[in-house]
This record gives C-alpha cells, structure tokens and sequence, in this order.
C-alpha cells in the first residue's frame, strides 16, 4: 500500500509540475491545485499511527493519528485562499496583458 | 548631544520637503524660504561651535546607538577635531549657501530689468535658471540639505558602516543636485557621470572598509584606527588601501579620476559652491586624513598619494589655466587643490599636517566665495564665458571687492589665508623626513602650480571684471559694441543677501590671517593632530624671517605674473588629446552597454522558462546534496519490502488503491484534454478522488473538508476561465514548442521520481510513535467536550493557529476583491459601478437594472426547474451548515465545512440566476460585515474565559453557565462560538470571491 501511494504522490507531483509549466495560465493553476493535493496527501500519509477506526474518543480500536489531520486541515484551507488570489492575478494579468498565455505576459505594462 | 548637528539638518530637509509638498507654503518667496531653512544648518554650526573648548582641549566626544547588535554594527557617531573642522565648514557654508541660493532662485529682482536679463540669457544661449525653475526650486533646498545631512554624518561617522552609508548618500543627492536643470542634457550627463565614478568608488570603498574591519575585528571607527599595526601588517594590506584610495580618489576628483568635476559644474552655482568645491569633493581627503593614523606610515600609501595628488595638483593647474568657463576654471582649480591636499596626507610629517588643515579651511574659504561671486556674475550678465566678460567692475563694484579679496587668496598672496597654506604647503615639502628625490620635485611642481593659479585667479578676477571683454583670448569673438555696452547697462549689484555669502567667507580669509589668528589655531591644530596621530603645533604667523618657502613662494609669485601675461600665446597652444579621459569613460560605457545588451539576450523573459530554470537547478541540488542514498539503505527498503508483502488484502486497502489511481488517472486526464473547461472538471474528480482515499484513511473530517473545497476550487477555476481571454489560451496551447515540452515532460518526470522516492523514504522511516497525538486522543473529550479529536485539535488546542487561518483566508478574499477591483478600475467604463468601499460597492452594482438579456452563466436563460433546485439547494446548504456548527464537536464537519457549503450554495444562485439577479436576490449578504463579524467573534469568544477564571482561548461551556435548556449534544461553548465564527468568516471571504470572480466583465474578449 505505502508504495502504491508513494508512486501516486510522486504521479501526482509530477503532473502537477508539468501542468504548472505550461503556456496556458489556467493550466498552470490546474498545476498548483494537483500539487497542493499530493503534498497534503504526503503529509496524511507520514502519521505515526495507520488508524483503522476514526479519530473519534468513543471509537474502539486503532485510531488514525489526528495530529497531521488537524494540520492538513488547515493546509487545505490556506492554500484554497492563495489559490484564489492566484486566480485573481490571473485575472489582473488576463486585464492588462489581453492574454491567457504566461509567454505573453512581458515588460511592465499599465 | 552628539547626533544635533545631524538632526537639526535633518529636520531642516524635512522642512524643505514640506514647502516641496504643501501648495500654500510654496508660495514663499525663494529669499524668505532660503532665510528660513539656513536656521538649521546655522543651529547645527552653533552645536558643533560649543563642543570646540572640549576638543581642543583634547577630548573626543562619542554617541552611539545598537543599529545590527548580531553584527557588531553600531550607529554611531565620533567628533574630534578633524570631524569638527569638517563639521563647521559643512555647517557653515552650508548656513551661507542657503541664503545665497535664495536670492540665486528668485525671479529677477524687477520687472524692468527682466527683458535685459532674458535678453542677455537669449543672446548667449545659456538658458538661466531663474527665469523658469521658480515654481520648483524648493526642491534645490530639500537636495541641499539631505546632502548636508550625509556630509555631516559622513565626517562625524564613528563606524565605518554608518560612514559609507552617509558618504553614499553624498553620492546620490549630489547626483540630484547636478541634474537639477533636468531639461538639459549636459546637467543629466554630467549627474551620471558624477554618480558612475563616486558610485563605482563608493563600492570599492565599503570593500576596502570591509577589510579593515574584519582584520581589526569591528566596524567601530575607533578599533580599526587603534588597529593601525594589525592592518598594516596584514597580506591583505596592499588590497584594502588600494580599494580604500580608488573610492577616495574618485570622491575628490584625483587624476585620472577627476573629470568628473568639471562636467558636475552643470549643477546650479550654489550647488557647486558647496559640493563640488567646499564640502563634498573633500570627503575623499577627509577619509585618507581619518585613516592616516592606521593606514599611513607605509611606503606604499606615500607614493600612491604623492604621486596621484601631485599629479592632479599639476594637471588641474594646467588644465584650468585654459578654461574659459568662470565654473570650469573654478572646477579645476579645486581638482589641482584637492591633488595638493592628497599630496599632504601622503607626507609623513607633521607640518605637512599643518598644511593640510589650513589648505583645507582656506581653500574652502576663497573658493566657495569665487563660485558664489561666478554665481552673480552669470546671475547678473546671463553668461559665464570669460571671454564675453569685462569691465564690470563700475556696476558691480562690491561684487568685485569680494572677488578680488577671494582671488588674492587663491593666489597665494599676503596677508590673505592662501598665502598661509601655500607657505606651509612648500615648508612640508621642504621637510627633512621627505626622500631627496620629492624633495626637489614636489617642490618645483608646487611652485609651477602656485604660479599657473595665481594667474588663474588673476585672469578669474581681472579678466571679469577689469580688462575689456575678449582681451587674453586666442581669437576671441569679440562682442560687439553692442554687446559690451549692454552689461553695462543691465548688470547691476545683487541684492544685499546674495552678496552675503560670498562676503563673509572673503573676510574670513583676511580676518583669520591678518587680524584673529587665534579663533581658528585650536581647531586647526586637534584636526591636524587627529589626522597624524600625534601632536601638531599650528600656529598662524604670516612672516618667519626670509626662508626657503618663502623666496620659493616669491618665485611662484614672479612666474604668475609672467603667466597671466602669456596667458592669451598660452590659451592658443592645442589640447593635448590624450589627456581627455572623456574619452576612456564613453569608452567604458559603450563596453557596459555591451555586456549588458548580451546579459539581456539570456534572459529568455518567459516567466514557465524561468521557472524551468529554478526547478532544474533545484533538483540538481537535491540529487547532488540531498542524501538521497538513503532511500536505497537497507533497513528502510527491508522494512518496506516486509510491509509491502506482510500487509493483509482487504477491502479497505483495495478501495484506498483505487482511489489513488483514480486521482492520478484523473489528473492525467486534466494534462490531455484540450479544453480547459473539461481540464477544471477532471482536476474536480482527481480531488474528490482524493477525498475519498482521505475518507478511507480513516479521517472523515479531513476528507469531508477536501471535498468542499475541491468544489469550490472547481467554481472558482470556472468563474476564473470565463474572464481569461479564450482566443490567446487556445493559440497558447497550439504555439507550445515541442522542445520545451520535452523538456518540461523531463522535469516533471524527475520531479516525480524524487517525490516518489522522498515518500518512500519517509513512509519507511516515520516514528511510530508520537509524542503528542496520545496526549490529544486522551484529554479532548475532559478538556474540551468534543468527542471529534481533530475538532478539538482544531478549535481548542490549536486554537490560535486556527484563528489566524481564517485571518489570513479572509485576507485572501479582501486580496481577491482589492486586486480584481483594481484591475476593473484599470478599465473602467463609465457603465461600471466606481471602486471604494466593499459594502458601498456591492450595493451599488446591486441596485443596477437588470440587463434584459442576460442569465445564467453564459448567457442563456436557465430552465424554471433548475431555478427552483438552486433555491432549494441554499436552504439545504443552510441546513447542512448549522447542523454541522452544532454538532461538528462529536461528529465529522466543522465551521469550515459549513461556511464553504452554504458558500457552494451561494455560487450556485450566481450560476443558475446569473449575476444581476443574485446579487439583487442577496442583497442582504455583506461580505466584509461577516468577515468581520466572524474575527470579533472569535476574538470575544476567546477572551471572555479570562473573565470567566479561564485563560484566553481555554474552553468554557457558555450554555451550561447560564444554565439554558439546551437539547442532548449541543453546547453553547467557546468552540461553539468559534465554529461560528469560522463559519461567517469563511462565508464571507469565500462569497466575496465567488462575487469578485465571477463578476461579468463583458468589454474584455
């Protein structure tokens, strides 16, 4: 299972950098978005406890560590904030520089 | 109060900005305002003035504030006598030049003589700057005194850190006071010019400080000067001195470094009085003076500033006798003055000190008197050519007093303050110390020089004033009758105030020589003893019996006079071409201009290329440094391998393994399709793929929460890819070369094995136990009453960080709107409702008529039946959301959850209704009310338990205090309040960026 989901994150990183690397600035975004997922799946996945039941007092048996979730909780929440306000730059961009394409995007325009 | 002087300036800059800023007060006359602002440097001049008794009398003052503690830098200033020599010519002069540029910047004093003047300025094509610049030239007394500030800090510095900030300072408001006249292209060469060459030295200098100061351990001036063996012993002590005199020498104007100057006369006059003649230009000689104790004593430091400054000292006498510029000629003859000071440092004697503090004091005397007097005399006639100049002296009688007593100074000739430092001058040269060779040379060259200025100054103040326009000029043009007759008529005294400065530093140079020797012997003598290290006795007698010097100095008087006779066969012998180092400095610009033209041909200016770069360049050094070995270390494979085959099949893990594939089939799919709409989508199912493998981890909250926000992530990226421009995001797909794609593919596939390699590494090496997590699992439910673990975590324990989360989310949003708002504003249309408060503008777009013909999300009217879905999915968005603010502390959900999902819920209504009608619909929704209703609620609701015999952000049970009947499950708690709080915070930053995105701007494709 770990190397399944090693090779997974590592798929999922790498198609995030290639998206990320791209002409298209909506392609870019889509890259930052799949890379923000495999880090927080990372970040899930070094826990120390493989939990079979939830993180709940009441649950009865191994309960999955809550410590890395409580942190990636807020990692989802920030980066769904700066993912905003990357669109929003975008936009400015797509306003000043009439385009879509990050190779466009030249000089200092007004 | 050691850092007054420096705040009095300070505070007179400051003033000098206001009446720059402020309209009504700009309108001050320039005389009243030139009145006004002296007061500063004359308060500083008086500070210093009070501190002399203690200097001479031995004592240096220090003042220091920490300014980098972990580097040892201080801010920190030191007086001596050689700073407080500086200090008062700085203070003094600047006192003087201030009210001098008053009157120099007023409109010509009356109407009727104003078509003269114009007249003459038109005549002669110099464009004067008084007639046009009026408005403006508050600007010249700001300039003038943030450069008096860093003069000041420069020679009071008692760090060498602060000493290079301030000497940089002098750099740059020099520039600006060269440039002044920024219409003329002569002013912004000469200011660039100026600032390559003192720049370029300064950089050198704060080098060679570097040195100095690593080698004696401290940036504190008073170390690196008790360090003087340290240093000089020092391997590296060839390299410091060597950068140390390139930025001094730059800084005064030393051959070959010195053509600078003359081109720096573009200035105003009263700035090239100061600067370029009394202050500034000495900072160079002030710096070799101040690092004489530590640095000097050397062979080496003796011929590098013997032969540098006897060379200029010659060279400028040369080259100045052949200007016919009145500034030029000044400019030159300051060149061949600061060569002899430099000269000075260099000999190791005492008297040679002697020397240095009186050259300095009288040079800064005659010659700010001489260019306040060229000043006048371009003021009044409109030109400055000495060849167009004469006979002025019947209008201008007083003017020419001052002149002539200034000039008979520069000329060396008793009992004027000049003649004093050209004796001492020749008696240093004389010294026994010296090697025979500069015994003779230095001594003849000094004389050669005292005679080239001595008919400089002759020709400055005869050829000016006295003699008929033209005479002692090689085929001169002469004016005609005209011409002559019109000085005559229209140049006139200045007004008393202009006439001030000049005045009062020409009386100086006879006062202090003739009449009160005393007022100026001790400083001179603690600034002379300063820069040698040892006692210097100064004293001021102007005969010492018939003497070496002296008949060498009647000798010198003799040949001046020859000279200033010849000087017109003299004028007439060419320029030597190889002399111009104009030409080595475009020389040096063109080949800069060069090597910056094929540093800009690498830049590929593609931000993805740029990108690239970094990346490859990054996991070059992680494969390089990285360690990344250890993912091949036995232990950690082994303990794989046997997970990996040891694990027992289940369902679970079966699921969990589709899931992943899932999401990274899904992600791939977002990287093939073509459009970008189809790409959003599958990006959408890779997340809730990811949910799902989160969900089965097994950690509900979390997985519940990636949803929601994948669905939100989703609308946005479709509000945003409504507003990018389609045709370009098509054409950009279609241009991508395939080579950068390999490459980019390359990238991405190493970028994927590291991270797949990482996670192996960490997956086979994470602790199996925690530290902290026990400690949760135990005290959430006695601690908080929440049976949700990561609830707790989240709103309780970690509490704090969650309040700053939603902080900084709602500032996401506030970013979001501001930006796009701004951008609108950008194009703003007059249709287009004005930017400004987020309330006053939602309500303004709110209250536009619908337009007919838009709905919906593109446009098309939406089906009666999906209408209804979106109010039904709003209500049960609300549902859904308080059910799980209220019970999110036993079960899965949180405020978050909330907040997005009634967000989901809104975005919906703006994709079903369109724009318009949303936002008419909801036009009780106040983003920035929520957001900042959510913040106080979370910080009322966090503080109250300290009232309450808590402690801030600690749990208190709201509900059962006051005892309300409350059903089974629900408290009112501070993580009650604070789900609350999450909720409308969130909801707030999330609508305002589903509003600000999706925000028709129907002009843009």
């Amino acid at each position: 299972m770990e190397i399944i989901k090693a090779i997974s994150i590592g798929a999922l990183f790498g198609i995030g950098l290639y998206q990320l690397l791209r002409r298209n600035v909506i392609r870019s975004a889509i890259g930052l978005s799949i890379i923000s997922n495999a880090i927080n799946l990372y970040l899930l996945s070094v826990g120390a406890y493989d939990g079979v039941v939830e993180a709940y007092a009441k649950a009865v048996g191994q309960r999955s560590d809550a410590l890395p979730q409580a942190l990636i909780l807020t990692a989802i929440v920030i980066s769904l904030g700066g993912f905003a306000f990357v669109l929003a730059l975008l936009y400015v961009i797509a306003a000043r520089y009439r385009t879509g394409d990050s190779d466009e995007v030249k000089g200092l325009s007004h | 109060m050691l850092a007054l002087p420096i705040i009095a300036c300070l505070i007179g800059a400051s003033a000098g900005a206001a009446f720059t800023f402020i309209p009504r007060v700009r309108s001050i006359p320039s005389h009243a305002l030139g009145w006004l602002l002296a007061v500063a440097p004359a308060s500083a001049f008086t500070a210093i003035v009070l501190h002399v008794p203690q200097i001479t009398a031995g004592d240096a003052l220090t003042w220091r504030i920490p300014w980098l503690p972990a580097l040892g830098v201080e801010f920190a200033f030191y007086l001596d006598g050689l700073s407080a020599l500086f200090g008062l010519i700085i203070t003094g002069i600047g006192a003087l030049v201030l009210i001098y540029a008053g009157y120099y910047f007023a409109p010509k004093h009356a109407d009727k003589r104003a078509t003269g003047g114009s007249h003459a300025a038109a005549l002669h094509g110099k464009p004067s700057l008084h007639t046009t610049a009026h408005q403006t030239n508050a600007h010249f007394f700001l300039y003038v005194l943030l450069f008096m500030t860093s003069m000041l800090g420069l020679v009071l510095a008692g760090d060498v850190i602060t000493l290079f900030l301030f000497w940089e300072g002098t750099s740059i408001t020099s520039f600006l006071l060269i440039a002044y006249k920024t219409k003329d292209e002569e002013a912004r060469s000469g200011a660039f010019k100026a600032l390559f060459v003192t720049g370029g030295g300064g950089i050198a200098l704060l080098a060679g400080l570097l040195f100095a100061a690593a080698i004696s351990g401290s940036t504190d001036l008073m170390t690196i000067l008790s360090n003087g063996d340290a240093l000089r012993s020092s391997p590296w002590y060839p390299v410091m001195l060597g950068l140390i005199a390139f930025g001094a020498f730059t800084k005064s104007a030393q051959a070959p470094f010195h053509f600078w100057l003359p081109k720096a006369m573009a200035a105003p006059t009263p700035a090239s009085a100061y600067l370029h003649s009394a202050t500034m230009v000495k900072a160079g000689v002030y710096l070799l003076a101040r690092l004489h104790p530590t640095l000097g004593n050397t062979p080496l430091w003796f011929w590098l500033l013997i032969v540098t400054g006897g060379t200029t000292m010659l060279l400028g006498a040369i080259i100045g006798l052949r200007q016919s510029d009145l500034k030029g000629m000044l400019a030159y003859s300051t060149v061949s003055q600061l060569g002899a000071l430099t000269m000075l440092i260099g000999e190791e004697a005492p008297t040679a000190f002697k020397a240095l503090a009186i050259g300095i004091l009288a040079h800064a005397l005659y010659k700010g008197a001489l260019f306040m007097v060229a000043g006048i005399v371009d003021h009044e006639t409109g030109t400055r050519d000495l060849r167009r100049l004469g006979n002025l002296w019947r209008v201008m009688p007083w003017t020419f007093l001052i002149c002539g007593i200034a000039a008979l100074s520069m000329a060396g000739l008793p009992p004027l303050f000049g003649f004093l430092a050209k004796e001492t001058l020749l008696a240093a040269e004389l010294e026994e110390v010296l090697p025979r060779l500069t015994r003779i040379v230095l001594p003849a060259v000094t004389v050669l020089t005292g005679a080239l200025m001595l008919a400089q100054a002759a020709s400055l103040a005869l050829d000016t004033f006295v003699t008929r326009p033209g005479v002692g000029w090689p085929a001169a043009r002469h004016d005609s009758e005209d011409g002559r007759a019109h000085y005559a008529l229209h140049a006139h005294e200045p007004p008393a105030g202009m006439l001030l400065g000049p005045a009062a530093l020409a009386a100086l140079s006879l006062i202090i020589t003739a009449f009160r020797p005393e007022i100026v012997v001790g400083l001179l003598a603690s600034a002379a003893t300063a820069a040698y290290g040892a006692p210097v006795k100064v004293a001021l007698d102007l005969f010492h019996g018939i003497n070496l010097p002296l008949i060498l100095s009647s000798t010198a008087i003799a040949l001046g006079i020859v000279l200033f006779t010849l000087r017109s066969p003299i004028r007439s012998i060419p320029n030597a071409r190889a002399l111009n180092m104009n030409l080595i400095y475009d020389g040096v610009l063109r080949v800069l201009d060069r090597a910056a033209d094929i540093a800009t041909r690498t830049q590929a200016g593609r931000i993805r290329i740029y990108l690239a770069v970094i990346l490859t360049a990054f996991f070059a050094l992680v494969i390089a440094f990285g360690g990344l070995w250890r993912v091949f270390d036995g232990a950690a494979l082994a303990n794989l391998s046997r997970r990996l085959f040891d694990e027992p099949f289940s369902t679970q893990t079966a699921l969990r393994a589709f899931g992943l594939i899932l999401a990274v089939a899904a992600s791939f799919v977002s990287v093939i399709i073509r459009r970008d709409l189809l790409a959003i989508i599958a990006l959408g199912s890779s997340g809730l793929a990811i949910a799902v493998v989160i969900a089965l981890e097994p950690s509900p909250d979390v997985a519940l929460v990636q949803a929601v926000v994948d669905t939100l992530t989703l609308v946005v990226l479709v509000l945003a890819l409504s507003r990018l421009p389609h045709a370009q995001r098509r054409r950009a797909e279609e241009l991508n070369d395939s080579g950068i794609q390999k490459w980019n593919a390359l990238l991405a596939v190493a970028g994927g094995a590291l991270v797949t390699a990482l996670c192996l590494y960490a997956f086979g090496s994470r602790p199996r136990t925690s530290l902290v997590t026990p400690y949760y699992e135990q005290n959430a439910k006695p601690l908080t009453g929440a049976a949700d673990i990561v609830g707790a975590i989240v709103v309780d324990f970690r509490g704090f960080d969650t309040m700053i989360e939603i902080t900084v989310f709602s500032v996401a949003g506030i970013g979001v709107f501001s930006l796009l708002r701004y951008a609108m504003k950008k194009r703003e249309t007059a249709g287009l409702p004005a930017e400004g408060e987020i309330e006053s503008n939602l309500a303004a777009s709110s209250q536009r008529p619908l337009p007919p013909t838009i709905s919906g999300i593109d446009g098309g009217r939406t089906s009666p039946f999906i209408r209804a879905l979106g109010y039904v999915a709003l209500l049960l968005a609300f549902i859904l959301a308080v059910v799980q603010m209220v019970y999110g502390h036993d079960q899965p959900g949180d405020g978050f959850t909330a907040g997005v999902t009634l967000s989901l819920g809104i975005g919906f209504w703006y994709v079903v209704f369109g724009y318009d009608e949303a936002k008419q619909r909801l036009r009780f929704l106040r983003p920035g009310l929520l957001i900042g209703a959510g913040i106080l609620t979370v910080m009322a609701g966090s503080t109250a338990p300290t009232f309450l015999g808590g402690g801030f952000f600690s749990p208190f049970d709201f509900g059962a205090a006051l005892g309300l009947p409350l059903p089974e499950g629900f408290y009112i708690s501070t993580s009650f309040l604070f789900e609350l709080a999450i909720c409308l915070a969130v909801l707030g930053a999330a609508t305002l960026i589903i509003d600000t995105l999706g925000h028709p701007e129907r002009d843009l494709e």
